[in-house]
């Protein structure tokens, strides 16, 4: 079994790799009908807006037929990668920065300067296109920006009798002694911070506030030493009830969103991007709050970064990049589109867009817009892209988590053990 | 993986009709029943041919290469092989993998036998109960079923409310590295269903007169069972073995979607083909993952090698 799927897909992809990496000219629309395939991960609520901007773009342009299809995050790069292989790729997809360099270096990605001026992108800041620029080829459109973010359920601070805090000076230190008393008003049905030492984002921001950096120059740079001190914080929320028992915070792992601690009110503090707020806040009716992510020492520091939530990317081996760069503009650019889609995506690079949609935002999706506005005292320098090879670095990391969270490592070990695999998943990439 | 299931029933049935024609078949009419067989296998080998064979030859010459399922292969000989030596994720997934088979496989096959035996005991509505025992080796490498396995064995799963009754606390039976492994062995040894109804079918080949024989000669049920039900069925019970040896070390599904597809909590059900899986998928790394392929071939090629040297001191051929 293992080698029919290795090898059907090898098969296919011995054919498809003499193809790859052609940057296409400028190509002019056809006369005849185009369909277009189009993949995204994401909830529902998502996938509803999304196929709404679809049926909008399909009626602006009749010729075109957008074939869109859609699931969870983990599916997603597994479907992608074995599409890609067995020469299959989706014309557009949807693109993450973990993933932009592994596809686009190794030409799976069509160059978008080689489309011409049919995108318009005049209205990105440069900071945020160059977040999808590598060795100066364009493999992505930045759809929008997030910022880590601590997002707190201001009834459970209730319930524990707990004032909410000054997001502007608490510490790291003040996290956990919120949390404890959380939990201690939670009585083991809800506690202080549902989870830490599974992401990649909440890693970087660890890294930077320690003055280092998880990649340098397409390179592993972090110190092990900062990984132990990342698992250590952790480990002490989990000996002082901040945390849920392993077990537990193991089992949520795989559930969805919508079956997060937090959006079922069973987490008074956790950390996601800004964005998520909206659907959070959905699933959870209670009144959820996003804060920044505090820090050593109280105050700015210059850690948070602009993360570019997600990018629009074309296939090197589409048919079509005339009609592909034209979706592409009006996913970016439309102010239909923005309408649909507002901030579920995180909030539009595009600034023209931000300010049209502000109007239109309900209270939560203003306070993500908000949040990111004001957020820009404490944003230091640009966060490196994943390199090629690292995509997977959430999945190399959760064993050696979860070994510190059920006593099989130390955090010292775990750090180890971690850095050495994501070095020589960089080498083998 | 469900395409892999029917393909071991359909051998297997097989390999039932070729024990049941030693029987009757002897001297020159063995060369043409021989002739008949290979015509009704022509389909399958024609199917192995094509759609096994080409893509395992590529396989083979992938596992000498870097190749990241983006770019051309680069050839590297056996640079792979040597990686696999270090690969400490690599050592643990192999010990998880065999503690799996060898755990499961003599436990399934002694449930499968005892059912067999005893649904041969002339029970009244005999079709219905195997029906239903078999049931579950139909489903059990499904996804769905690894879906339901998910929500027993889950905090709050059926697990823990039937323990609850009973006043036992619960607990997180997939969550926890200590427990998760024998959650999925369970679920293996759940599907002994396959190998009871091949049991079935060679307990039916005991002649009745050796048991009568036994019986007047005084022998007990027991010493009837030892002495004479148990020689007989051991060619059935050495196929049984090779067969659910090689099933279980490809077992993939069911610690795909139960772990979430990353053989967690720390590893503890990173099957081998879960670590492959990974490798070549999710870290780009394919042309490690087919050396890891190979090498789980030989691996099960070596243990049914050394299965069929020990058949010849325990199984009993009656020709």
């Amino acid at each position: 079994m293992v080698f029919i799927a290795l090898a059907a897909t090898t098969a296919l992809m011995l054919t498809a790799c003499v193809r790859s990496g052609g940057g296409t000219d400028a190509a002019t629309l056809s006369d005849e009908p185009v369909t277009l395939t189009f993949t995204w991960w994401g909830n529902d609520l998502r996938t509803a807006a999304t196929n709404e901007v679809i049926a909008a773009f399909e009626k602006e342009n009749p010729n075109i037929t957008i074939e869109g299809q859609f699931s969870d995050w983990v599916g997603y790069w597994d479907k992608l990668a074995t599409a890609t292989a067995a020469n299959d790729t989706p014309d557009i997809m949807q693109m993450d920065e973990k993933y932009i360099a592994t596809y686009g270096e190794r030409g799976a990605l069509l160059d978008l300067n080689g489309t011409g001026d049919a995108i318009d992108l005049s209205d990105f800041p440069e900071s945020a296109l160059a977040t999808g620029e590598i060795d100066g080829g364009r493999y992505g459109i930045p759809t929008a920006l997030n910022s880590q973010a601590i997002v707190v359920n201001p009834d459970l601070f209730e319930q524990a009798g707990v004032a909410l805090p000054d997001d502007r000076d608490w510490t790291w230190e003040d996290f956990t002694t919120l949390g404890a008393q959380l939990s201690a008003g939670g009585g083991g049905d809800s506690f202080g911070v549902q989870t830490w030492g599974f992401e990649d984002g909440s890693l970087r921001t660890w890294a930077r506030q320690a003055g280092d950096a998880l990649y340098t120059d397409g390179e592993v740079s972090i110190e092990t030493e900062t990984v132990k001190d990342w698992f250590e914080y952790m480990l002490a929320m989990v000996d002082d009830g901040v945390m849920p028992p392993a077990s537990t915070v193991v089992e949520k792992l795989s559930a969805g969103q919508a079956e997060s601690m937090t959006a079922t009110n069973r987490a008074g503090m956790a950390t996601w991007w800004n964005s998520q707020l909206t659907a959070l806040a959905d699933s959870s009716g209670a009144p959820l709050r996003i804060m920044r992510v505090p820090t050593p020492d109280g105050g700015a520091d210059g850690s948070a970064y602009y993360k570019t939530s997600m990018f629009w990317s074309v296939s090197s081996r589409t048919e079509h990049p005339a009609e592909a760069a034209l979706f592409l503009d009006f996913l970016a650019n439309s102010e239909t589109a923005g309408d649909i889609m507002l901030t579920e995506r995180g909030v539009p690079a595009n600034e023209k867009i931000r300010e049209h949609i502000k109007p239109k935002l309900s209270p939560n999706d203003v306070s993500v817009v908000e949040f990111l506005d004001d957020l820009a005292d404490g944003i230091g320098e640009v966060e490196p892209v994943t390199p090629a090879g690292a995509s997977a670095m959430e999945g190399l990391l959760s064993p050696f988590t979860e070994q510190v969270l059920f006593g099989q490592a130390t955090p010292a070990q775990a750090a180890e053990g971690f850095v050495a695999a994501l070095k020589s998943a960089v080498a083998a990439g | 993986m469900a395409g892999l299931a029917s393909d071991y029933d359909m051998s297997a049935l097989g390999e039932l009709r070729t024990l049941g024609q030693k029987k009757i078949a002897g001297g020159s009419k063995e060369k043409k029943e021989n002739k008949a067989a290979y015509l009704f296998l022509l389909p399958w080998f024609l199917g192995l041919s094509v759609i096994t064979g080409g893509p395992m030859l590529a396989s083979l010459y992938l596992s000498l290469t870097k190749y990241n399922l983006l770019q051309p292969p680069e050839f590297i000989g056996l640079g792979n092989f040597a990686r696999m030596l270090t690969d400490e994720r690599l050592h643990n997934s192999l010990g998880v993998t065999f503690t799996y088979v060898f755990v499961s496989v003599p436990i399934q096959l002694a449930m499968g036998l005892a059912l067999a035996v005893l649904l041969n005991r002339g029970l009244r509505g005999l079709s219905f109960y195997r029906s239903v025992f078999y049931l579950p080796s139909l489903l059990g490498s499904s996804v769905a079923i690894a879906v339901l396995w998910k929500q027993v064995f889950g905090t709050n799963g059926l697990m823990n409310d039937f323990l609850g009754l009973f006043g036992i606390a619960g607990h997180g039976w997939i969550s926890d590295p200590a427990t998760a492994l024998s959650t999925l062995i369970t679920l293996n040894v759940w599907t002994f269903g396959a190998p009871m109804i091949i049991f079935l079918a060679g307990l039916r080949q005991v002649p009745a007169m050796y048991l009568e024989a036994a019986k007047v000669d005084g022998a007990s049920r027991w010493q009837t069972f030892v002495k004479i039900t148990l020689p007989l069925l051991s060619p059935i019970i050495f196929f049984n073995l090779v067969l659910q040896i090689i099933h279980a070390f490809q077992s993939f599904t069911q610690a795909f979607i139960i772990s979430g597809g990353n053989g967690g909590p720390a590893d503890s059900t990173l099957f081998y083909t879960l670590y492959l899986y990974n490798r070549g998928f999710a870290n780009f790394d394919m042309g490690y993952a087919s050396a890891m392929a190979w090498f789980l071939l030989v691996i099960i090629g070596v243990f049914t090698a050394i299965n069929f040297w020990a058949s010849k001191y325990w199984v009993f051929y009656d020709d």
